[in-house]
């Protein structure tokens, strides 16, 4: 049975700064304002939702092991099907591939797929946990978690294949160009590759216009069969195909290729199942948690080969006009993280893209698309948790 | 005056650090299929066996990345006044991977493809980290 996307709520994003009048919230009522939003998109009530799915993203700063009741409490749903997502920024993809496997088995007709975080106003006090090798082998060497990871994946691109920082730049410069065009985005400061080579190194090479920075705020998708799709939605996004990768591993599995993410698996299973080649791809949207990701990513989907990426991007124009559009919301280098909601980001700018409904940045005639999630700091390695989502209209 | 961070010594781990205090590298390995192991597991992860012994592994590798880091993200201020320091992805000669700072050398100059050996830095009174210094 095929499974669309029918609903969407999106918040506006916040640094939740009060003194330059930006929207203070909680991560319970960003949940509560994307769930409204969606539901009331798709025409749909609190109580319609009753003995249907929720499939909620965790929070940066969880403050208790046993969550996701709460928030079908805070909520008033009276769901069937309650899954919660522990993948990072693959949380989007994961709850997606797990909401359309319920739908497709006849479990429920509906999935509420919902992320929303407050990273800049935690609840009560922060303690960051984490991994034990992050708090055990990491942080006592003198390891900066995903700073320094992010550098040394970086430097070794840079070392094994000649990439140049102003590679990067380009997808940090291209970013802002379309943040600048998205409404919805929160950094809309102009950006030049001037800009970007004088922004402050954190890890050598990964600058802070490498980096994402933290937003509040709460992004829903609404699911549901083929049969129901047409009801709910004038315009409905389908999911073509989809690949999951856990602990991916390129080359020897004790000293892997850390240029290597595990959406070249997760790509190829995706495109693999919607029968597409990724010349049939109208647009990417690629889970950047750094620039660096971005580059390794259009490798493994299969755009040039490993190491070509800096020289594909010399020949290619990412932007919503050209060849391969790249992250036409900003990404989240632009538009702000908002915590372990932020795939979900991606999902959202990939459905208004298929709906046309991308005013000022629309890539146009966008049928098909691709959306991935990385999510997970391994160690030794690239990230964790790896998936892709293909998306399309007819 | 802000501290280091310190590892939570568990009975999985606490050979390795015993082992650190005294500035010997102690790492698993697989009795059934013999690869070394590191970081410290309840099993191996490339067979599946639970049948690991702590060995001492020879101690030189080659750097396969390296970054200088220069901002504390998620971490202890303390590392602040010896910033920028060099932490590497190392390749060590007996088949396992390891992440450390690069000592002994200015930490622009450490490169991938370098050759270095373990040494070992104590961080707090009994507590000591891995730490490298390029071969000569």
């Amino acid at each position: 049975m095929d499974v669309a996307i029918v609903g969407l709520g999106e918040t506006p994003y916040s640094r939740a700064r009060a003194d330059k009048g930006e929207i203070v919230m909680s991560a319970e009522q960003y949940a509560a304002w994307a769930t409204s939003l969606a539901l009331e998109e798709a025409g749909l009530s609190l109580r319609d939702m009753d003995g249907q799915g929720l499939a909620v993203a965790g929070t940066e700063w969880p403050h208790s092991e046993i969550w996701s009741a709460e928030v079908v409490q805070n909520l008033g749903f009276r769901p069937k099907l309650l899954l919660r997502g522990d993948f990072g920024g693959n949380n989007a993809v994961e709850l997606a591939v797990q909401a359309a496997a319920a739908i497709r088995s006849g479990l429920v007709d509906y999935v509420l797929v919902l992320g929303a975080d407050s990273p800049m106003t935690p609840f009560g006090t922060q303690t960051a946990r984490s991994w034990r090798y992050d708090i055990d082998y990491m942080r006592p060497f003198g390891l900066m978690g995903f700073v320094t990871l992010a550098g040394l994946m970086m430097n070794r691109h840079m070392s094994a294949y000649g990439t140049k920082v102003e590679h990067f730049g380009k997808i940090a410069v291209t970013q802002r160009e379309h943040a600048r065009l998205n409404p919805g985005a929160y950094v809309k400061a102009p950006l030049t590759m001037e800009d970007y080579l004088k922004s402050r190194v954190l890890s050598d090479p990964l600058r802070l216009l490498d980096s994402v920075m933290f937003v509040n705020g709460g992004i829903a998708f609404l699911m549901t069969g083929r049969e129901k799709a047409s009801r709910a939605s004038k315009q409905p996004v389908y999911l073509r195909g989809y690949g999951l990768a856990h602990n991916y591993v390129e080359g020897d599995p004790a000293m892997p290729d850390v240029t290597t993410t595990g959406v070249k698996a997760a790509a190829r299973d995706a495109l693999q199942m919607a029968g597409a080649t990724p010349a049939d791809l109208d647009f990417l949207q690629l889970y950047d948690d750094f620039t660096g990701a971005v580059l390794m990513q259009i490798e493994d989907i299969g755009f040039c080969a490993k190491g070509d990426g800096g020289k594909f991007l010399d020949r290619t124009d990412i932007s919503y006009k050209g060849e391969l559009p790249v992250n036409t919301g900003g990404g989240l280098l632009s538009n702000g993280q908002p915590g372990m909601a932020a795939g979900l980001v991606h999902v959202a700018e990939a459905v208004r893209q298929l709906r046309g409904e991308a005013s000022g940045r629309q890539v146009s005639g966008a049928k098909l698309g691709l959306v991935s999630g990385l999510g997970g700091l391994a160690y030794g390695n690239n990230l964790a948790n790896s998936g892709a989502l293909v998306l399309g209209v007819m | 005056m802000s501290e280091k961070p310190l590892p939570e010594i568990t009975p999985l781990n606490k050979p390795f650090w015993d082992a650190a205090a005294r500035h010997e590298l102690l790492v698993q390995r697989c009795k059934r299929c013999g690869r070394f192991v590191w970081y410290p597991r309840g099993s191996c992860p490339y067979c599946g066996s639970r049948d690991l012994e702590w060995v001492k592994p020879r101690e030189t590798g080659t750097i396969y990345a390296v970054t200088v880091v220069r901002v504390v993200v998620g971490n202890s201020p303390a590392w602040e006044k010896e910033m920028p320091y060099a932490v590497a992805i190392v390749d060590m000669d007996d088949g396992f991977r390891i992440y450390g700072r690069v000592l002994g050398t200015k930490p622009e100059e450490v490169r991938p493809g370098m050759r270095v050996r373990v040494d070992f830095e104590d961080i707090s009174t009994g507590v000591a980290v891995p730490v490298f210094r390029p071969l000569p």
